[in-house]
């Protein structure tokens, strides 16, 4: 009897370390996932899963998309040109990416920033010079990753059905697909 | 007489050559290094008060790059702004603020903007000695949005232009 329980107790200690173990493990797994948000940057798990999430969202109405994700710096970390989609509109996609990360927000947003009658607390601002920046292109789609305050990367979509406000509702779902990472 | 008079014009035919070849010579004066970082400084100077970290571009009024910083934390397009602001004051003569009014669609100079290189957005000072553009710096990233920038990059070009008077009055 004494010997079963010993025998019990000592496997509910291993199921305990094995398991204490395994959940260390993932802990580690998911900190060597995050490393480089730790650098204010966007990992390439990451960037993948924020391309697929903007290519699930859009695969609803049958849209095969060409989707772009780029880190802090503006540069291409993920791309891809969709089924029959010309090499421009892969590079639209790059642009708006990168238009969404540069300016910190939603590339329509910027789009109304940046019009040429632009009002902002009863003033008149004119910042449409900026759409003469390189790398920038004046349409919807494009969707800055914000962590902590900062832009640490950007998801651009072209080639939805439902054209540029669809586009710019697939980034959108992209950057959902790790908004648990960027608490 | 004839002979005196001709000795006159000639005298005074050299004497407009040589004010012409100083004048040339003022003219090649370039901004130099120091010149420039003192420009440089006052940016940040101004960034200091301001707690923003811009990024600037000093050019010599020849265009050539003489400084550039990026700003911690600079977005991906703020230093290749700042030089098209710079590019933009010293190509026009004028603040690129200024420029950007001017250029309106509509007005006679919009034309203007079909200039490579050329940016409508305020943060490009000339800095000027006297009448004269020795070059222009270009700021991109204040708090203060266009006319921050071109708060700063005035302190930039007023430091610079200090040091072009100094050095002249010492020669």
């Amino acid at each position: 009897m004494q010997k079963l329980i010993n025998g019990f107790v000592w496997g509910v200690a291993g199921i305990f370390v094995v398991a204490a173990t395994f959940a260390l493990g993932q802990q580690m797994i998911k900190q060597f996932t995050l490393q480089s948000l730790a650098a204010n940057d966007i990992s390439i798990e990451q960037a993948l899963l924020v391309a697929q999430g903007a290519i699930d969202a859009c695969k609803k109405d049958n849209s095969i998309i060409s989707v772009a994700v780029v880190d802090h710096d503006g540069d291409v970390r993920f791309l891809v040109r969709g089924d029959g989609a010309s090499a421009q509109d892969a590079d639209d996609a790059r642009k708006k990416a990168y238009t969404a990360r540069t300016f910190r927000s939603p590339t329509s947003v910027w789009l109304e920033h940046t019009a040429m009658d632009a009002v902002e607390n009863g003033k008149r601002v004119d910042l449409y010079g900026q759409r003469f920046l390189e790398n920038t292109i004046a349409k919807k789609g494009g969707m800055p990753i914000i962590w902590h305050a900062d832009a640490i990367g950007g998801v651009g979509v072209t080639g939805s059905k439902g054209g540029e406000e669809a586009d710019e509702a697939c980034a959108k779902a992209g950057v959902e697909a790790i908004a648990d990472q960027l608490l | 007489m004839s002979r005196i008079s001709s000795m006159l014009t000639a005298a005074a035919a050299c004497a407009v050559l040589m004010a012409a070849t100083q004048s040339a010579q003022a003219q090649s004066s370039s901004l130099t290094s120091e010149q420039a970082m003192a420009a440089a400084r006052a940016v940040q100077a101004y960034a200091k008060n301001d707690g923003s970290n811009p990024s600037l571009a000093v050019i010599d009024r020849d265009g050539n790059t003489v400084v550039l910083l990026k700003g911690n934390g600079a977005a991906p397009h703020n230093l290749g702004l700042a030089q098209r602001k710079a590019f933009t004051a010293n190509m026009f003569k004028m603040k690129s603020i200024e420029w950007r009014d001017r250029t309106m669609p509509g007005k006679p100079e919009a034309s203007e903007r079909d200039t490579p290189n050329a940016i409508p957005l305020g943060g490009g000072v000339p800095i000027m000695v006297g009448n004269e553009v020795v070059g222009a710096i270009g700021v991109s990233g204040t708090r203060g949005g266009q006319e921050g920038d071109t708060a700063g990059a005035q302190a930039g070009a007023d430091a610079a232009a200090a040091l072009v008077k100094r050095l002249q009055a010492s020669n």
